[in-house]
């Protein structure tokens, strides 16, 4: 509070003070070498005088005389030493009579008077009518300009001290006239900004300039005090207006709250995906139906990136998809199957713009169509089957009407000509016989066809346990016959448990027996050779299904063959690759093998060479652990024929 | 110089012609030359010389004349007489009288501005102005400034404090 009358204090002795000193300091020293010559020209006045009173004496050789004369001297305390020469240099007398000679100088000099250390030293020359008759030595000490100096230290030091107290009292006193009024001010100032009240006034004191400050601070605060009113007043129509205008905006929020909701609702309602991402493919949104199916958390996934959320659909169809979308492309993905969930989704990628009409974010709908794909898939499958059985129907309805009009035909013929023969009944004989033999042909094939279609139209049939070894045991029984008729060698490896009907199974060899017996000029050698099928194998082969296990029969024979262009005739109904007349059979035959193959999950191929014998290829569904015998080892040379 | 000659003399008193003493003695003649002044009408032209006589014996020899060569009084060249008689003493400034009874020659030369030095222990009290004595070994002398005065002859104060002062 006091910085400014000390500081004012503290200016005023600074200048005083140096003022002081420096006057005092060159006062002193300007005494101090005024003195110091005074007292040498003191000397050199004592000198001329003594030299004067000495030339008599110093030519009359008079040493009494001029000891009386220098003892003279012993009026001044300050001489320390004096000696008297002759012009030959001979001392005549000293002062004090008993000086010592270390005070007397090694070399007299002419003339002068100086400063040697602490004393001053004087050689003046004693002359008479212009003639140098000898030399008075002088030496005095400085005591006087010391103890001269130090009175006066003293009285400069005093005088100093009373300077410095009289500026002390006098400043303290003036200074007040320039201080106080400042010092009102700032507390004025002080309590104005303390208090913050604006009422207060400053007092004019004076008309100088800290009187046109006082005005200054009294307008100041008068304006302000004014504003102040005036702010205020502002600040509570403001503060009206504000919590007008919040009301405001709160019921507007509310509002806003409300529909967004109701909209976040319908959304969250919905039973498609919804999904929202930014340009940068950022999820903004997205549904519970989303959350749900992907087993999400919201704060999970809003916010991330989508690739950082699906890592590997990076440039898979639906990235690229959502990258178009960002371009203003509106997409629409028919099907997409998820991984995830192995669920299909029909997706929308719709772009959205912001309101300068720029793309910035992506809206994506997924709506799942697994049910309608599913449903989809079986009825292409049906589909397939009907195609399948109507081609079947209309071979059949065709080769019916061919194969079985043919006998028919046979039983019109004979029957007309029998009415013919009436007459011979032994031609009528022979003609009966061939209509019935034709009749027979005829049950044949009706049954086979019959065993064909109920094939086609029962697949109900639970499975069992079939030992192809029995089936094939049975076989070589019922065949025993023909076998021995035909001398025929059978070769077969160890067979499999395999799942079936036994019915069927039973049917399927003894169609290959037959054919193989049949199809043979010479001694019909057959060979059964089994082993497992690799999965490589299973992965080629387009019918069956990848995560089964198959085993793989080779059924071979040195029958008459055929080209193996025809391959895919063997097996179609009422194909016959050899003359009926050659060779009999009802062509239904192989149609019914690949039927119950096919009937059983498995698979039946065929590989031949005219002349060199035939091979087939079934693969079935097997139990391993049911067939732990079965090894890879056997029969490798035939598996590279299937898989060729 | 001089003072060489006034210290041998100290040193050694048996010396060849004059003696030590009396080589002092002329020393100081001429050094009273220097402490004594003369009325203007003592020197008859301007030119004149200053002379120191020697009335009687003459106990200086030549040494006088080496005392005072080349050296002048007030600008004047100093010449040495010797006088048998008082008679013949004319323009003389300085006069040692070495004479038994110089009273005699003293009356006659009473008022005339010579300087009477003698060597008698009365000399001073006979109506002579300087007369030397031997004092502890050392030569000094008398002075009867009322008869310097009488003759118009200044003594410088500071011959007189070197002096016996002599007041009858």
């Amino acid at each position: 509070m006091n910085s400014i009358q000390a500081k004012l204090m503290r200016m005023i002795l600074i200048i005083c003070g140096s003022v002081l000193f420096v006057a005092c300091a060159s006062f002193f020293i300007y005494e101090f070498i005024t003195y110091r010559n005074i007292s040498r020209n003191e000397l050199a006045t004592l000198g001329k005088v003594t030299a004067l009173n000495s030339s008599a004496i110093l030519l009359f050789d008079d040493n009494e005389e001029a000891e009386k004369t220098l003892s003279a001297l012993k009026a001044q305390q300050h001489i320390v030493a004096a000696a008297l020469y002759n012009d030959t240099g001979k001392i005549l007398a000293t002062y004090p009579a008993s000086l010592q000679p270390n005070h007397l100088p090694a070399q007299l000099l002419d003339s002068g008077y100086s400063f040697e250390g602490s004393y001053i030293v004087g050689y003046e020359p004693v002359v008479e009518k212009n003639k140098r008759v000898g030399t008075l030595f002088l030496k005095s000490d400085m005591k006087a300009v010391y103890n001269r100096f130090t009175v006066f230290s003293i009285t400069v030091i005093a005088f100093f001290l009373l300077v410095f107290l009289l500026t002390y009292l006098f400043s303290r006193r003036l200074q007040r006239s320039v201080t106080q009024p400042i010092l009102h001010l700032a507390g004025v100032a002080q309590q104005v900004s303390d208090r913050k009240d604006y009422s207060v006034r400053a007092e004019k004191k004076s008309n100088d300039e800290i009187g046109i400050l006082t005005d200054a601070l009294n307008h100041m605060l008068t304006q302000i005090e004014r504003q102040n009113g005036e702010i205020k007043a502002l600040n509570t129509t403001l503060e009206e207006k504000i919590v007008m205008r919040t009301w405001e905006l709160q019921q507007a929020n509310h509002a806003l709250t409300e529909q967004n909701e109701f909209i976040q609702t319908i959304i969250d309602a919905s039973v498609d995906l919804i999904a929202v991402l930014d340009k940068d493919l950022n999820y903004l949104v997205l549904n519970k139906q989303a959350l749900h199916f992907y087993k999400f958390r919201r704060e999970d996934v809003v916010g991330r990136n989508f690739l950082d959320v699906f890592p590997t659909l990076k440039d898979k169809p639906i990235h690229i998809n959502l990258q178009r979308a960002l371009q203003g492309e509106l997409l629409h993905m028919e099907a997409y199957h998820s991984q995830m969930n192995d669920a299909w989704f029909e997706n929308f990628f719709i772009p959205l713009k912001d309101k300068d009409d720029q793309v910035d974010r992506v809206l994506i709908i997924g709506h799942e169509i697994t049910g309608i794909m599913k449903a989809n898939e079986k009825l292409q499958q049906l589909n397939t089957e009907l195609e399948k059985s109507n081609r079947e129907l209309e071979q059949f309805a065709y080769v019916a009407s061919h194969d079985l009009q043919e006998p028919l035909r046979k039983i019109m013929t004979f029957s007309d000509l029998s009415e013919r023969n009436t007459h011979n009944p032994e031609i009528q004989k022979r003609y009966l016989q061939k209509i019935s033999s034709a009749a027979e042909r005829m049950t044949a094939l009706i049954k086979a066809v019959l065993n064909y279609s109920r094939l086609s139209n029962n697949n109900n049939t639970p499975l069992n346990n079939v030992d192809l070894n029995d089936i094939v045991e049975q076989i070589r029984t019922d065949l025993e016959l023909t076998i021995e008729e035909k001398s025929a060698v059978i070769e077969t490896d160890v067979l499999p448990v395999v799942k079936g009907i036994p019915l069927q199974m039973g049917q399927l060899f003894l169609n290959l027996f037959t054919n193989s017996l049949k199809f043979s000029e010479e001694a019909p050698h057959i060979t059964i050779r089994v082993r497992p099928l690799l999965p490589e194998e299973v992965a080629k082969n387009e019918v069956l299904k990848k995560d089964t296990d198959y085993v793989l029969i080779i059924f071979s024979d040195n029958g008459i063959g055929f080209e193996q262009k025809y391959a895919d005739r063997a097996f179609s109904i009422f194909q016959r690759l050899h003359t009926a007349s050659k060779f009999a059979g009802t062509g239904i035959g192989l149609a019914l093998c690949k039927k119950i193959v096919e009937s059983h999950g498995g698979s039946i191929t065929v590989s031949s060479e005219p002349g060199k014998g035939t091979s087939f290829f079934i693969t079935l569904p097997y139990d391993k652990k049911q067939n732990p015998t079965l090894t890879q080892t056997h029969s490798k040379e035939t598996g590279e024929t299937f898989i060729r | 110089m001089l003072t060489v000659f006034l210290f041998a003399a100290l040193l050694s008193k048996a010396q060849t012609t004059p003696s030590a003493v009396n080589q002092v003695k002329a020393v100081f003649l001429y050094n009273f030359t220097q402490f004594v002044t003369w009325p203007p009408d003592a020197f008859p032209a301007s030119n004149s010389p200053f002379v120191i006589g020697v009335l009687g014996n003459d106990p200086f020899g030549a040494y006088l004349e080496k005392v005072v060569e080349g050296e002048t009084v007030s600008g004047r060249p100093i010449a040495i007489r010797r006088y048998a008689h008082a008679n013949e003493i004319k323009n003389c400034h300085i006069l040692f009288v070495n004479k038994e009874n110089p009273r005699e020659v003293l009356k006659e030369l009473a008022g005339t501005a010579v300087l009477t030095v003698g060597d008698q222990e009365s000399f001073t009290r006979s109506g002579g102005m300087i007369g030397f004595y031997l004092d502890k070994n050392k030569i000094r002398f008398h002075i009867n400034p009322k008869i310097a005065k009488a003759a118009n002859i200044t003594i410088s104060s500071k011959l007189l404090r070197l002096a016996n002062v002599i007041e009858d």
